[in-house]
Order: structure tokens, then C-alpha cells, then sequence
């Protein structure tokens, strides 16, 4: 069966950000300088050709983009200067598009406009309603308890609600992923104990991101900062929405210092703006071949996450030292990032956080079948799917 | 046999020769042998005081036989010829004994290497008495030239040589010049205008005195050796060429470029070039290109463009050399229909890109750069190009393994060009025939040396140039059109051609006229005199292989300088057991 090229694709791509795909002639050299790549997960070299041949249908279905971190090395080792390192990152963008049933993640990547508006539009809807719900249940100079302007029971709610919101696109999603590659995507049987074998995968990528500490930069420092700073990032990212999900509550109640819930805050505080303004000025500077080009929704997601920590840390203060009013205008200047930042988890490059993980769980899981695969096929050759 | 007074010069060679060979015993051995006036060892026998010691010799001791044994004659012949002749002796009256390379170098024993040098020695000896005094001859050269075949080497090698002040006559097989560069649009990869590069030319050689251009002309025979040809020149169309149907010219050396032709698409059947409208030949692509619009047969602009490398060239099927030309036109295709129709989309279906020239790399980057989607598909399974249904949005669809992503895949196509190759015109071996050159199994020329004689043949004064010795670039086949021209201006500035000594002759009286020779002769330097029934070798030609010499059944055949006498000589000078 003969799979359709695409010659069209690669103008999609462009979009995505995969600008140089076209100049690569498929040396391999980036395979070769590329940690993680080896003899079943041929990247970034394959995934560059089944780009430039526009095959959709097989790209859709390849965990390889997921099992890069993009440390670099490929983009400054490649002969023809076609970026394999920005093209990596550009299917990973497709591909979150691709796993997304409601075609929103495309438009948000394929136009900085809607981008933007749907941005603008969501903060001006919740700050509406945030303003609506303050001014006719509470006072403007009451931060919490009785009369509050935003009391914390109703942000919880809230915030509960658009977690959950979040939480069913993204689990779509991903069972979106994993029927793509695991299921249409995988031509050998995948037994299911497989599945329960490899399940540790998951938290141990999650939480450690160990394969990016595997990627080697030279002009680094040994300690590999990328990997500490993103790994900082995350696990901020992470205790915040643990913090605001469960625990908003304690975390509004003041204005003393709440020590068994603030100090995760502060911790995952220092761990987000230690992230965002190292990436932020990574970014601007260009200094690392990683950041020389920046798709615009890399640049709304670390600006809108910058704001939302300098914000949330300014209401912080300010409850702190009793300046009430103040504090709930920027509490509300902090919702009304924070909710369009939520609810774009799923159709974004936050998606990520779950994406990559399952990822490299499905991953684990494939080689091993393949490997069962290969000693079913010697033992009795007739076993072909 | 007058006084003979022989010297013998032997060579260390450094210690090339002396670690192995005790070239003091081999002194001592030959200098006691009648005629030998002496025998000498020197370090190294071909430099400068070596070749002077051995002038002075002749002065001096009135040698008339110089002996030298040290390296191959291949080496330094040519070295202690010169010597002689500066001492005021023929350069024949040398002979060389090879004690490096037959001897000393491969030989591990000292002793018998000694012995064997001696006996080598010893044969040169035996031989050098027998020697003769030979002269070189020299035979006039007409300064006319014919150039076969008006495409740009012709054009270019006519050019060359006429405006040197020299006559010459281009026939050309068609009613125009040009050949088939005139097919062509523009060049890769700098986007030269063909016509250009043409009518320029022909205008020069137009309005040029020194050219005398035969259209539609061939030339049917071609009788004589270098320096004097004559050559016939017929019109094909039976139009008056000066009132005659034939004309008759005298030429002192010819240049043939008779180019290649493309390659017929439709021997490949799964291309369905002839069945398939919308698949057409590079060739036909030009001619769109020149005619202003890129269209199919249904007149419209296609969307989809795919060009496939390769057709009939680097198959086992059909020819397995490389036509070097069409990766850089496939690409120049891919620039010129993507900036007629910037929304079309170019898949290049190759099997290797040989960006081998000047320019060539940079210009495949371009195309990359501008999203020509290149695809790999492996020598021998080629693409398969099928009709395909309304739903799929093409016309065609070309299925095909591509190789670097190792996928099975089918291209979308509205238009689908062939690269096609370029092969030997059929009629090439009547022109082989005619000028007495060969050809290889493909049909091309054969250059009488492939590295060092690029464009001379084993005949001499036939040059070969351009596409008819090989597929090759426009630079390439100037150069090589040149490089005729050149050669061929330095033989008339010369005036005269010289004749090594060394050629065969016929003993008249011995020679049964049975022709045995005729036909062995890898020169053509034989002909035959029916009249008196005898066979005549033409000393201008003949190289001195001897291949005569040894098939005549009755011995009439000498080689000069090398004699059934000298030979026998030095054979029995070999082989005598030496006494100590």
C-alpha cells in the first residue's frame, strides 16, 4: 500500500515554525549528534523526511518529535543550515493541533491575530465577570472572609471549574494521542501487561525529566542549567495549580502568612520567575541556536506566565501589607491572565507537560513490543501482521 | 661491420642498483669483451656529469656504441638520446639494459642478481653492434582543416582554427548550426541564454571567409594519413553544393563532434511516454519554455510538476553511463516552472544528484531553498507512472519506493517531464568507419588516451570533441572543441610533421603480396599496391608495434631498429652461460 506525498505540507509546516526543512538533503548528521536517538526512534532525520514528503498520516502517528528535547546540537551540526533542532519543535507544535478534536490549537497556531484575540477576549470576559460578581456580592475594600470582593470560596469553584474544563480537553487529547500512535500507528500487537510494565515511566519523566539532563551542551555549564531551570519551571507550574486547585482557601486567608501552604508558594514563585526570565531573555538575546527563532506562541506563553507570577506575588504583598483595593484589582488583572492561560493548556504548548511523559511511556512501551515482535518473527515467520 | 668501439656506462642508481647488483664485477666482466673500449660506473649516470662523462667518451675514445644499464628506457632513453646527439652521434646507436626495474628491484640474492645484470648487459652488448644509424623524416602538413558536425564544439574548434588564417570546411548534417544546443532554452546553472551563446557564433562563422559551411552535407569518405587527407563531402539532399552533387577537399586533420542524441522515452514502457499525454521529454519542455507558456495538452496550468532523473541513463537495461547533464537541467526545470508558477509544486524524482561542476552545488541549494521536493528512488526500480481517477485532485500518480525514507509512496503529478539521456547517434559507426576511429560498447568515441589524450584518437590527425566522445557540459565540450583546435594549430605552426625512425618496411622483393598484413594493422598504416601486387606501409602512420613483422609469412617485413638480427642477438647475448 502506497502512502500519498504531500507536496503542499511543507507550507503548512511554515506556520509551525519549520522554516529550513526543505534545505535538508538527509545526511544524518543530526541522528548522529542527537542522545536519543538510536536505531528504532530515527530522529530528527526521519521525522525531517516524512515533513518534506508531506505525509501527515505517518507523522501523526510518530512519538519520535516528543522524544526530543531540543537541546540543539542537530541544528548546529547540520551541513545545510535546515534546522532539525526548530523543525522538532515545529511537529511537536503540529502535532498538539493534530491531537486536538476542536481545531482550536491550529487557529492559535497559525495566526498570531486569533492568538492574540482569543487571549484579549478571554481576559476581558473574566474580568468582566469577576467585576460583575465583586460589585454586586462584596466590597471592593474587603479581600477575604465576609463581604470579600473575590472570596476565596467562589475562586475555588472557579477555579476548580476551569480546571475541569482544561482537564477534559487535555484527557481528549491525549486519548487522542495515544490512539493515534498506539493503536492506528503501531503495525505490530501490543500486549496489553505492557502497559502496566512500563507504568513508572510516566512519573519518572514527569517529574525528573531525566532524558533533557541527557542532552549534552558543550558550551554549557556541566551542571546542564537548561535542564535544572526547566525542570524549576514545571515543578513551580505544577505546585501553583496543586496550590490553587486544593488549597486557594488557606492560601487567600490572611493577612498572616500561612506558612504550611505559603512556603510551597514561594519555593514554586522563585522556581516560575527563575524559568521565565531565563527564558524570556534566552529568547531575546539568542544566544543558544534553541532560541534564535521564537514562534509566536513561545513568546505568549512565557510573557503570559511571567505576568501571572509577577502578579500573583504583587496581590500577595499587598493583601499582606492591607492594601485591600489594590490587591483585588490586580488579583483580578491576575485572573483575567491566568483563566485564558489555563484554558489554553490544552491547545497549546503547555499541553507538553502531559504530552511528552505519556510520550516517552509509549514510547518504552513500543520498544518492547517491537523487541517481542522481532522474536515472534524468528521463532515462527509466518506471524506477520 | 665497420669498427665498432662500444662504451659501457653503468648506473648505481644511488643504491638503487648497488645495494643488490656488484656493479664494479659487472664493470670488470664486460670490459674485457672485444669491441668494448670501456666500461665506466658512475652514481648517477643521468645527471648532469654523468651525461657529460659520456660525451666526453665519445670524443674522446671515438665510441661509436653507447651501452647504458641503469633504469628503463621508459625512464631516461629519451635522456642519453639526447647525449649522443650532443657528442655528434646518432641517437640510435644506444642501447639500454634495464638493471634497475628488471634486476636490482627485484631481486633479493646479490650474486645472482649480479649474474643476471651481466648477462643483461652482456645482451645489450651483443645487440648494440647490430645497430643502425636511423633518421627521422618529416612529411608536409596542409593547413586545411575539416570540422564534422555544426553543433557548439564544431562551431567553437572552426572558430578557433580559421581565425588563425587557416582554411576550414564544417559539414553539418542538418539545415542549420547549432546542433542540439539550439534546443535549448537556457543553460544551467548561471541561466545563459542559449541563443546567445549561438548566434553569435554563427554569425562569426558566417560572416568568416575562412569557414566554408556544408549544410546538409556528410562526408562519405575520407582517404590519405596525417597532414594529407582528402575528404568527400556529399549533400544529403541532393542540392548543388558549388555545382556538384560531391565536392572533394584537401584537409590536413579533422575534428569530429558529432554530438549525442536524447535518449527515446518510450523504450521505457512503465512511463507511458507516447500514451500518457502529459508525460513529455525534456526536450518538449524546452520548447514550451520557448514558446512562453508551461501547460498540459488540456491547456492548463499544472499545479503538480514531477521530474523524473535518470531516463535511460545509470540502468542496467539500457545505458549505464551517467549523462551529467541532466541533474543540473532538472533543476534549472524546477527554477524556470516555479517562477512561471510560483504555486505549483516540483517533486524531482532522482536517484543521486551529481552536482559536480562549478556553480552546480550552489544552484541544487537554491532549489532546495525555493521547496523542489527532492525524492530518491533506487537505480534499478524505476517509478511507475499510472492515470489517476477524478477524486485524486492529479492527473497522475507516480508510485515509487523512495529510498531515503525507505516509504512506498505516489506522488500527485498534472505534468511529468523526462530527463532523458543522451546516447551515441545511430549513424556513428559510418563516421567511425569513415574517419577510422572506434567506438565503445556504447557507441561513443574512443580518445587514444582517457586521461592524457582526451582528444586525440588512435588515428592520428583525427580529433574527437564534445558529446560524441562521451556525455558532457557545454564548458566541458568548448574545452574539449578547444583543446582540438589547439593541437591542431600547433601541427601547422609547425609546418611539417615529424616521423619517428622507428616504423616498419616492406622488402619489395620479398613480399608475396598475399595481404596477410593488411588487415592486422591497428593503424590502417598498410595499404596494398594491386598494380604490382605488393604491400606498401605507410611510414607516416605506423606506430613500429610490429605486429606485421611478425605475421609475415615470408619475412619481408622489417622493423626498423628492431631486427630479426638485433633481436636474435640479444636474445643469444641473454642466454650465453658466462664464464667467470
Amino acid at each position: 500500500m502506497s502512502i500519498r506525498v504531500d507536496p503542499m505540507f511543507i507550507d503548512v509546516l511554515v506556520r509551525f515554525g519549520a522554516e529550513d526543512v526543505q534545505l535538508c538533503y538527509q545526511c544524518g548528521d543530526c541522528s548522529t549528534v542527537c542522545p536519543h536517538a538510536d536505531e528504532v526512534y530515527r530522529f530528527p532525520r526521519k521525522s525531517m523526511r516524512l515533513l518534506q514528503m508531506g505525509l501527515a498520516r505517518k507523522i501523526e502517528t510518530t512519538l519520535e518529535p516528543w522524544l526530543c528535547y531540543y537541546c540543539g546540537q542537530c541544528s548546529e551540526q547540520c551541513p545545510r543550515e535546515a534546522d532539525p533542532g526548530e523543525t522538532m519543535m515545529s511537529l511537536r507544535r503540529w502535532l498538539i493541533a493534530r491531537y486536538d478534536y476542536t481545531g482550536i490549537a491550529r487557529q492559535l497556531y497559525k495566526s498570531r491575530t486569533i492568538e492574540i484575540l482569543a487571549v484579549v477576549l478571554m481576559a476581558m470576559l473574566t474580568g468582566a465577570f469577576m467585576l460583575y460578581f465583586g460589585f454586586t456580592n462584596g466590597n471592593i475594600h474587603i479581600y477575604d472572609g465576609e463581604g470579600a470582593f473575590l472570596p476565596s470560596r467562589f475562586i475555588h469553584k472557579f477555579a476548580l471549574s476551569v480546571g475541569l474544563i482544561m482537564a477534559i480537553f487535555l484527557l481528549i487529547n491525549a486519548f487522542h494521542m495515544w490512539y493515534l500512535t498506539m493503536v492506528k500507528g503501531t503495525p505490530y500487537p501490543i500486549p496489553w501487561w505492557l502497559y502496566l510494565k512500563k507504568i513508572l515511566q510516566l512519573p519518572w519523566h514527569f517529574f525528573t525529566q531525566k532524558r533533557y539532563s541527557e542532552c549534552e551542551k558543550k558550551h554549557e555549564t556541566h551542571i546542564h542549567m537548561p535542564w535544572l531551570i526547566h525542570l524549576g519551571l514545571m515543578l513551580g507550574h505544577l505546585t501553583m495549580l496543586i496550590l490553587v486547585m486544593v488549597f486557594i482557601e488557606k492560601l487567600q486567608s490572611g493577612p498572616e502568612i500561612q506558612w504550611s501552604v505559603h512556603i510551597f508558594g514561594y519555593l514554586a514563585s522563585i522556581g516560575l520567575i527563575a524559568g521565565t526570565v531565563y527564558f524570556i531573555r534566552n529568547r531575546l538575546k539568542k544566544n543558544y541556536i534553541q532560541y534564535k527563532k521564537s514562534h509566536g506562541t513561545d513568546w505568549v506563553f512565557v510573557i503570559l506566565l511571567f505576568i501571572i507570577v509577577l502578579t500573583g506575588i504583587t496581590q500577595h504583598v499587598l493583601h499582606r501589607t492591607g492594601i485591600y483595593e489594590w490587591a483585588n484589582v490586580v488579583y483580578i488583572i491576575h485572573l483575567m491572565v491566568v483563566v485564558p492561560w489555563l484554558l489554553r493548556t490544552p491547545f497549546s504548548k503547555w499541553a507538553h507537560l502531559i504530552y511528552r511523559p505519556l510520550a516517552m511511556y509509549f514510547a518504552a512501551i513500543r520498544r518492547d513490543a517491537l523487541a517481542l515482535q522481532e522474536v515472534a518473527l524468528d521463532s515462527n515467520p509466518v506471524f506477520i501482521k | 661491420m665497420e669498427n665498432c668501439r662500444i662504451g659501457v656506462y653503468i648506473c648505481m642508481c644511488g643504491t638503487n642498483i648497488a645495494k643488490i647488483v656488484d656493479v664494479e664485477s659487472v664493470a670488470n666482466f664486460v670490459s674485457g669483451f672485444p669491441n668494448v673500449v670501456l666500461a665506466k660506473i658512475y652514481k648517477y649516470m643521468c645527471s648532469n656529469p654523468g651525461q657529460e662523462m659520456i660525451i666526453q667518451d665519445i670524443k674522446g675514445y671515438q665510441l661509436n656504441r653507447i651501452v647504458v644499464a641503469g633504469c628503463s628506457p621508459n625512464m631516461h632513453e629519451r635522456t642519453f638520446r639526447n647525449a649522443l646527439r650532443s657528442a655528434g652521434l646518432n641517437q640510435y646507436l644506444l642501447e639500454m639494459a634495464n638493471i634497475r626495474e628488471q634486476c636490482s628491484w627485484v631481486h633479493n640474492d646479490p650474486k645472482e642478481a649480479t649474474e643476471k645484470a651481466k648477462a643483461l648487459v652482456y645482451a645489450a652488448i651483443c645487440r648494440v653492434e647490430l645497430q643502425e644509424e636511423l633518421e627521422s623524416m618529416s612529411v608536409d602538413l596542409c593547413p586545411n582543416v575539416l570540422v564534422i558536425g555544426g553543433g557548439i564544439a564544431g562551431m567553437t574548434a572552426a572558430l578557433e582554427i580559421a581565425d588563425a588564417g587557416n582554411a576550414v570546411y564544417l559539414v553539418e548534417k542538418n539545415n542549420h548550426l547549432g546542433g542540439n544546443l539550439a534546443r535549448v532554452d537556457l543553460t544551467a546553472p548561471y541561466f545563459y541564454s542559449a541563443r546567445d551563446l549561438l548566434t553569435e557564433r554563427i554569425t562569426r562563422i558566417m560572416t568568416n571567409k575562412k569557414v566554408n559551411v556544408y549544410l546538409e552535407s556528410k562526408v562519405t569518405e575520407l582517404t590519405g594519413f596525417i597532414g594529407n587527407f582528402k575528404a568527400t563531402i556529399q549533400s544529403l539532399d541532393g542540392k548543388l553544393v558549388k555545382e556538384n552533387k560531391t565536392v572533394e577537399v584537401e584537409i590536413g586533420n579533422v575534428v569530429v563532434c558529432t554530438g549525442y542524441k536524447e535518449f527515446d522515452a518510450s523504450r521505457i514502457i512503465h512511463y507511458g511516454y507516447g500514451k500518457l499525454p502529459n508525460v513529455i521529454t525534456s526536450f518538449e519542455l524546452e520548447r514550451m519554455i520557448r514558446a512562453g507558456r508551461i501547460e498540459t495538452k488540456e491547456g492548463k496550468i499544472p499545479r503538480f510538476v514531477a521530474i523524473i532523473h535518470c531516463v535511460g541513463s545509470r540502468s542496467s537495461e539500457f545505458h549505464t553511463y551517467c549523462s551529467r547533464v541532466c541533474c543540473m537541467t532538472a533543476l534549472k526545470y524546477a527554477h524556470e516552472i516555479k517562477s512561471a508558477n510560483p504555486g505549483c509544486y516540483i517533486s524531482d524524482i532522482y536517484i543521486d544528484m551529481y552536482a559536480f561542476g562549478k556553480g552546480h552545488e550552489d544552484f541544487y541549494r537554491q532549489s532546495s531553498e525555493a521547496k523542489t521536493l527532492f525524492l530518491m528512488y533506487e537505480k534499478d526500480d524505476r517509478p511507475v507512472i499510472h492515470k489517476a481517477s477524478p477524486k485524486d485532485g492529479c492527473e497522475m500518480l507516480i508510485e515509487v519506493s523512495e529510498k531515503l525514507s525507505g516509504e512506498h509512496i505516489e506522488i500527485p503529478a498534472d505534468l511529468i517531464i523526462l530527463m532523458v539521456g543522451m546516447e551515441a547517434h545511430e549513424d556513428s559507426h559510418e563516421i567511425a568507419r569513415t574517419v577510422n576511429i572506434s567506438q565503445d560498447k556504447d557507441g561513443w568515441f574512443i580518445e587514444s588516451h582517457p586521461k592524457l589524450e582526451p582528444v586525440a584518437t588512435t588515428t592520428d590527425g583525427i580529433f574527437i570533441a564534445g558529446t560524441c566522445v562521451a556525455p558532457k557540459d557545454i564548458p566541458d565540450t568548448v574545452a574539449q572543441a578547444r583543446a582540438a583546435a589547439a593541437r591542431i594549430l600547433a601541427r601547422i605552426a609547425k609546418g611539417k610533421i615529424e616521423v619517428d625512425a622507428l616504423y616498419s618496411e616492406v622488402n619489395e622483393d620479398k613480399c608475396s603480396g598475399c595481404r596477410f598484413c593488411n588487415q592486422l594493422c591497428p593503424y590502417s598504416a598498410i595499404e596494398f599496391f594491386e598494380e604490382k601486387r605488393k604491400t606498401h606501409i605507410i611510414s607516416v602512420l605506423c606506430k613500429g608495434c610490429g605486429v606485421c613483422v611478425a605475421a609475415c609469412p615470408s619475412s619481408a617485413i622489417k622493423g626498423r631498429h628492431f631486427t630479426d638480427q638485433q633481436m636474435l642477438a640479444q636474445v643469444d647475448g641473454s642466454l650465453c652461460t658466462i664464464d667467470e
